[in-house]
């Protein structure tokens, strides 16, 4: 978790040299219509914190079934929010780059129907959160249902695009790639770094903000905290 | 760099520094907020 100052620091100015670098510093990629390369220093960073917010999801609702402890079910529904936040931008960007590739937002391309879909079933982990009143039961119930939703997962990042014919780019950021150029490469992998960071201090600042709700529910409120 | 790159970039710009220092700010509040319970709580 990200609580240190200067991490945060460093996190900052990383962000703002992939925010600078991915306009002025780099060259748009041989192979993409006209600047839309540059949003791959967005879009595939915000896919790749989706994919591990979900993943985490899952590893915190397995230790919350094991442990009983309720910080993992705090844990797991941050994780599981800000992976709902970080797909949601990875489809907006995605549907940028659709248009200046494809010509239009939304192609119902298989990887777009399947980004779709895993938003309804993170949408369906949300509603059921709120259906449930015993805490007890809620925490349980979520954490068995974020299990069967990582179950997905693959399934529809990695698999489906991969059976159907799709327009999406496959092995664009390859390293191997010979398209790319070094600085190319450095920007995204910054931006991967600088993302990933982005997303650990979110978890950690809903997390906290959590605890505080647990401590404040436990407390008599009527305590004066102004 | 043509105008609508121009608009992009800026617009970028303008979204991640709100998201950076909006979390700079909630971060403060949070730990402000940490300390005055752990305070109240010390106390009573």
């Amino acid at each position: 978790m990200i609580r240190h100052k200067t991490l945060k620091i460093v996190l900052t100015i990383l962000m703002s040299f992939v925010l600078f670098g991915s306009f002025l510093y780099t060259r748009n990629a041989a192979g993409f219509p006209g600047e839309s390369s540059r949003i791959m220093f967005f879009h595939v960073p915000q896919a790749w914190v989706a994919v591990m917010a979900f993943s985490l999801s899952m590893v915190f609702s397995v230790i919350y079934l094991k442990k009983r402890d309720v910080r993992y079910d705090m844990l797991a529904v941050s994780s599981s929010e800000l992976g709902f936040l970080f797909c949601i931008l990875a489809m907006l960007t995605g549907s940028m780059f659709a248009r200046l590739t494809w010509g239009s937002f939304w192609n119902w391309d298989p990887r777009e129907t399947s980004i779709l879909i895993l938003l309804m079933i993170y949408g369906a982990y949300f509603a059921l959160r709120s259906a449930v009143n015993d805490q007890d039961d809620k925490r349980k119930f979520s954490a068995v249902y974020s299990l069967l939703a990582f179950a997905t997962v693959p399934f529809f990042i990695f698999i489906v695009p991969r059976i159907t014919i799709s327009l999406h780019p496959s092995d664009t950021m390859n390293p191997m790639n010979p398209q790319l150029d070094f600085r190319f490469m450095l920007v995204f992998i910054l931006a991967l770094v600088a993302f990933t960071g982005i997303f650990f201090w979110m978890l950690s600042l809903k997390y906290r903000w959590l605890q505080l709700e647990e401590k404040f529910n436990r407390m008599d409120t009527s305590w004066d905290l102004d | 760099m043509g105008s609508g790159l121009i608009i992009i970039f800026t617009v970028n710009i303008v979204i991640w520094t709100g998201i950076v220092l909006y979390l700079f700010h909630i971060d403060r509040k949070i730990g402000k907020l940490e300390r005055k319970i752990e305070k109240t709580s010390r106390e009573n």
